[in-house]
């Protein structure tokens, strides 16, 4: 599988890893045999100076230094690896989504591409280091094992019998601290749920001042979890206590096959001391599973990162935009229902796409498979064609699941049909570059996300702070961002706002747009005060761009030149709103 | 730093800190007995060619090590003694932060994550470091006694260069915090820009504000990637400090080993104390330094963040940053009992002794309130007189302050210049628009502000509102309310029987009937008049204008006040709010659910011109 952690490639860190995992642990490995040969020298048992004439002790001083070096220059390549991977890696996949834009990007839900941008790429990173650490780390036990044998066969034999009963313990300790931390989390998700309950009440409870009752009642459970808690230190008592016993059994064990050894003159009292060295570099097999532990998740993030950026980006064209009044054309379009943009690699199909959506006008929205006799998924837009004048406000009307916000999304670009052609001017809009695309339209929507730090950032997005000034002025915004504490630099996360406030910075945010200005029912939690003083800022624009108004206001609909009303996928029918009133199904359309 | 190990230091409970400390000593013993059992099994044993001998001392170590886990087992149990009460202080002190800071009109987003995740974490690591810390202590302790009693002259040879390394490791840790809580706060900051940006790619493209947004999630992933570097540094900082600390004794020992032997040192000595060395002092040394540098800086920088959080809420209530503001679930600064009175006007302490018929008129004067220093008011220069027994409606367009001035009434805002003269808490209700009911019984919920009030009570008071059907869907007033289960319609209607039930004259309805029908709505509305004492609500139909003897119309800049038929005459607002909500029945901003048209006599006035086609009616009145 395509790892896109491995940093191999660009990072001149790996090497070094390889280099220091495999030195240090070749020191400690020597470590003990020279230790040994250096007890054996001194009581005389031994010549007293090892390889290179270099004395024991030397020897000694060279592999600690060794170790010690190694260490510090592999923890710190490590860490800088896997930083460089992480941050390299989050650039790449942000600006990637940034490319897909939310078309392309929809097989993901926001707070999965948001896990995959931080947790999943910085365990991808860890992908290169963690597979060099992991050969490298084979070396201390294995080697242990072998130097074991080496000195003699009953060390080996005592070691593994040793180690076998260890295992067994930490195996019984993970079930059962499961099933007690599973009673404690119960426990605390309900104290958790008091609390969030009572927040929720925050202003009753100031107003009723019982702030000190609710604080009673939300601790309620303290008591439980207390008792869970200390259920979950008992088992591990019990485990730690057998860990107590159990651990010095190996070494004992080394010793006692050692000791023997060393009765029958068959090991020296130095290779006693490097025989339990070993045993207890040996017992260090577990370190192991964490390594590889690190090693799975590398890789699944690995593949969750790979898995966003297989999805190629859009692509914009270089066309240049001709002057126009802002005509808006939609020639055959037609959107299939269901996830048609390109699915991830491994992403699930939520169904399969229709081979002939023309198979009748299918109903279409939430729960509309229920009504297809088997036809297939419908498409939310159906073979629509449209010419609407530059400079007109159009309303764009349906019940919903007409597909009107489909037609709003294509209107600005923000995904791309399946069939057909959406034009600007003549345009199409895959043809014209992305500054001019965006230059010339602009989006608002009924539930706003703002972005940015701070309300000026939010409506700007880059932009110069006089465009804000201007943008917040006409669509009324101005108003209540005067009134925050710190006006347009108030930070965001410090300005709680209604539906309508927020609409309104998500409209001034578009202001921009040149051309065309998408309304996706953006002014619908405005009340009409504020919504009728912006509409006749826009109907008096001296731009004359066009607008496309998705609403479910019958006074909306009134005020627009002309009203294009969509029924399951299609264009029921579009003219101005007097033309339309007569028909009972039109007016249907808006909530009583 | 210190503050927290102040902390986490007072926490610790005396008996359960002794029990715990006793139960280390034979935990110890194995550590202690180590290098020695080794030192005589080889000298008088193995090297004696006595093998028994040197299996009976082997077999003395496991002796000692079973010892050892007795003391284990009762260590970790008394573990439990000091760590649960630890997460309980931190729980109240979590759960106390959050309620005062809610009511005090500064709401916390994050404080169930705080109770959930926080807490758990300094748990956690609270126990790791008790481990850790007690656990060097032991092993060191335990080691420096058994190379005293096996060879002092080696103690005094290795002592220097592991109290050396120790005391260099102890010294990077105020710096290793610091740069774990820049890491931790490095990562949030970039989970929350790419979290809001990622859920707002749609308004990022539909704005083309794509490199914007590569730029503003850019920034925290480069500094996320210095934070970790920084973090990494101090990391190779603890490595040196082990090599001093854990190595740096085995080199003196085997620096001196030649003159030692000379003066007599055995072998098995001398294997005992490396011994010591090796599997005493290097891995406790080692523990430490992972288990301060890992567990340990969660722990500082986790609970420093609670106590941060606690420490914040302490604050004095004047409102922060648009506290308060149309958010769902706001609030306000906590009165101060007994009076609601604010601004300079008398505080009435006696209020409890004025009788229970009047005294509960509210005047407002001068009174004028904005969100910041900097910020333009949403209320200047009020001057407002609401009777005993006046039904007031407060109405303007969505956003301009009726909630604002609604909290000022009922005194939970300080207002910035002139005074409210209010009823105290226990004379007036005020129910906001999110209904807060709590899981627990109907009745207890409906007894909220009133716990001692007898059924009867209680009947009149649902059939007053028109919850009867809801209650006895219910299960009655010993059925069980679970919140989410149910509409907000649903429980606005029970919030609405809870404030119809309290023992007191004002009820303020802020928007208390928003997720009603209109029908509804007016039922409420209706029973409240005629409970008595005074309403004021804040409207958020104009229809509920049309129910009250007077109405005040906020605009942002002033306020008129007046009946129907004067502000008619005399509101161009009034006269907009109205005419729009007659050509869109959807007239008011966020409502769902059915509306009617309000059956009021008040409103056949004008109810011939709401029925004609909206397209009529698109220009403003004024």
């Amino acid at each position: 599988m395509n790892q896109p952690g491995g940093s191999a490639r660009r990072g001149g860190w790996l090497p070094v890893i390889g280099v220091t995992a495999l030195g240090g642990a070749g020191a400690r490995l020597g470590l003990p045999w020279i230790l040994g040969n250096a007890v054996d020298a001194l009581v005389g048992t031994a010549r007293p100076t090892g390889p290179a004439g270099f004395s024991w002790t030397t020897w000694a001083v060279i592999a600690v230094v060794v170790a010690v070096a190694c260490d510090l220059a592999g923890s710190y390549a490590g860490a800088a690896s896997v930083a460089d991977t992480t941050a390299r890696l989050r650039r790449r996949l942000l600006r990637h989504i940034l490319d897909l834009g939310p078309g392309r990007a929809r097989p993901f839900a926001p707070g999965d591409l948001s896990t995959r941008l931080t947790s999943a790429a910085a365990s991808a990173a860890h992908a290169g280091p963690s597979l060099v650490l992991l050969a490298a780390a084979v070396v201390p036990p294995a080697g242990s094992l072998v130097l074991l044998a080496v000195l003699d066969p009953s060390l080996a034999v005592a070691f593994l019998a040793g180690l076998g009963l260890v295992a067994l313990v930490l195996r019984a300790f993970t079930r059962r601290t499961t099933e007690a931390a599973l009673r404690y989390q119960e426990t605390q998700g309900e104290l958790a749920g008091r609390l969030a309950e009572a927040l929720t009440g925050a202003r009753t409870i100031a107003a009723a001042g019982t702030v000190d009752r609710e604080e009673t009642r939300v601790l309620r459970p303290l008591a439980e979890l207390r008792r869970h808690g200390v259920r979950a230190w008992q088992v591990l008592a019990r485990t730690s206590a057998q860990g107590a016993l159990l651990g010095p059994l190996v070494l004992v064990a080394v010793l006692a096959a050692g000791g023997l050894a060393l009765v029958d003159g068959r090991i020296t009292a130095g290779e006693l001391f490097a025989a339990s060295q070993y045993a207890v570099q040996g017992a260090g097999l577990g370190g192991l599973t964490g390594l590889l532990g690190r090693l799975a998740r590398a890789r699944a993030g690995g593949g969750r990162v790979t898995e966003v950026l297989a999805v190629p980006p859009t692509v914009h064209g270089t066309r240049s935009l001709p002057a126009g009044p802002g005509r808006l054309q939609f020639l055959d379009v037609t959107v299939h229902g269901g996830q048609t943009s390109p699915p991830a690699p491994g992403a699930d199909r939520s169904g399969p796409v229709a081979a002939d959506s023309s198979a009748g006008p299918a109903p279409v929205g939430s729960g509309a498979p229920a009504l297809l006799n088997g036809v297939g998924v419908p498409a939310l837009l159906d073979r629509v064609t449209l010419d609407l004048p530059g400079g007109a406000a159009v309303a764009v009307v349906g019940l919903s699941g007409a597909g009107k916000s489909v037609l709003a999304a294509l209107a600005g670009r923000l995904r791309d049909p399946d069939a057909g052609t959406v034009l600007l001017d003549g345009v199409p809009l895959p043809e014209l570059p992305h500054p001019a695309l965006r230059a010339a339209v602009a989006c608002a929507f009924e539930r706003p996300v703002l972005v940015g730090d701070t309300v000026a950032d939010a409506v700007g997005m880059g932009r110069p702070l006089t465009h804000v000034l201007a943008a917040a002025h006409a669509t009324r915004a101005a108003e209540f961002v005067t009134r925050l504490p710190r006006g347009y630099g108030t930070a965001l996360a410090a300005a709680p706002m209604s539906g309508g406030e927020a609409q309104r910075l998500g409209l001034a945010r578009a202001w921009h747009a040149d051309r065309l200005l998408v309304l996706d029912d953006a002014t619908s939690s405005l009340d009409m005060v504020t919504e009728m003083r912006i509409s006749r800022t826009l109907t008096e624009d001296h731009g004359h761009r066009t607008r496309l108004i998705v609403t479910h206001r019958v006074s909306t609909a009134a005020r627009a030149d002309l009203v294009v009303w969509l029924e399951a996928g299609r264009v029921r029918a579009v003219g101005p709103h007097e033309t339309l009133w007569p028909d009972a199904d039109y007016r249907a359309v808006f909530p009583t | 730093m210190r503050r927290e190990l102040r902390y986490a230091g007072r926490s610790l409970r005396r008996r359960a800190t002794w029990a715990f400390l006793a139960w280390s000593v034979p935990e110890a013993l194995p550590a202690a007995l180590s290098g020695l059992a080794v030192a005589r099994a080889v000298d008088t044993g193995f090297l004696a060619g006595r093998p028994w001998v040197g299996l009976a001392w082997l077999g003395g170590l496991l002796a000692a090590a079973g010892v050892g886990a007795l003391g284990a087992r009762q260590v970790y149990l008394r573990l439990g003694d000091l760590v649960e009460p630890f997460r309980d202080d931190l729980v109240r002190l979590v759960v106390r932060g959050a309620l005062r800071r809610g009511v005090a009109g500064r709401p916390d987003d994050g404080a169930v994550a705080r109770l959930t995740h926080q807490v758990e974490i300094a748990r956690d690591t609270y126990a790791g470091l008790v481990v850790v810390v007690r656990g060097f202590v032991v092993t060191a302790a335990g080691a420096a006694v058994g190379l005293a009693s096996t060879a002092p002259v080696i103690l005094l040879l290795v002592g220097p260069p592991f109290l050396l390394g120790l005391g260099a490791f102890l010294t990077t840790l105020g710096v290793a915090a610091g740069r774990q809580r820049a890491y931790v706060r490095s990562d949030e900051r970039l989970s929350s820009t790419a979290g809001t940006v990622l859920a707002g790619l749609r308004d990022v493209t539909g704005s083309g504000g794509e490199e914007y947004a590569a730029a503003l999630v850019g920034g925290p992933v480069g500094h996320q990637a210095t934070a970790e570097l920084a973090l990494a540094r101090v990391g190779a900082l603890r490595t040196l400090c082990f090599a001093v600390g854990g190595w740096g004794p085995l080199l003196a020992l085997l620096a001196a080993a030649p003159w030692l032997v000379g003066r007599g040192l055995t072998a098995g000595a001398l294997l005992g104390g490396l011994t010591y060395v090796l599997v005493g002092l290097q891995p406790a040394l080692g523990a430490l330094v992972d288990g301060l540098g890992g567990s340990g800086l969660r722990f500082v920088v986790t609970l420093g963040r609670i106590l941060d959080a606690a420490a914040s809420a302490e604050q004095p209530a004047r409102p922060g940053p648009a506290a308060g503001r149309v958010a769902p679930s706001e609030g306000y600064p906590a009165p101060t009992r007994p009076g609601a009175t604010a601004g300079n006007a008398p505080r009435s302490a006696a209020s409890d002794r004025i009788p229970r018929s009047t005294g509960y008129a509210i005047a407002v004067r001068g009174l004028t309130f904005a969100y910041g220093p900097h910020s333009l008011p949403v209320l200047r220069d009020l001057r407002l007189d609401v009777p005993e027994g006046d039904h007031l409606a407060v109405v303007g367009p969505s956003g301009i302050g009726k909630s604002t001035l609604a909290g000022l009434l009922c005194g939970l805002l300080p207002p910035d210049a002139g005074t409210v003269t209010a009823p105290p808490t226990d004379r007036r209700v005020l129910i906001p628009q999110e209904a807060y009911l709590f899981t627990g019984t109907v009745g207890e919920n409906l007894r909220y502000l009133r716990p001692t009030a007898p059924d009867a009570l209680l009947d009149a008071a649902v059939a007053a509102i028109g919850a009867t059907d809801l209650v006895t869907r219910l299960g009655g007033y010993p059925g069980t309310v679970t919140p989410g289960a149910l509409s907000a319609g649903e429980r606005q209607l029970l919030a609405l029987v809870r404030a119809y039930l309290a023992d007191a004259p004002v009820v303020v309805l802020d928007e208390a009937t928003c997720h009603l029908d209109a029908a509804a709505e007016r039922r409420a509305e209706e029973a409240f008049a005629a409970r008595g004492g005074t309403v004021v609500v804040i409207a958020h139909r104009i229809s509920s204008a049309l129910r009250a003897r007077r109405v005040l119309v906020l605009d942002g800049v002033t306020a008129a006040l007046g009946d129907h038929d004067t502000l008619l005459a005399t509101s161009p607002l009034y006269r907009e709010l109205l005419g729009h909500w007659h050509a869109d029945r959807s007239g008011s901003p966020d409502a769902d659910g059915p509306r009617q048209a309000p059956p009021s006599t008040r409103a056949t006035a004008v109810d011939g011109a709401g029925r004609t086609p909206p397209a009529a009616q698109t220009q403003p009145a004024s």
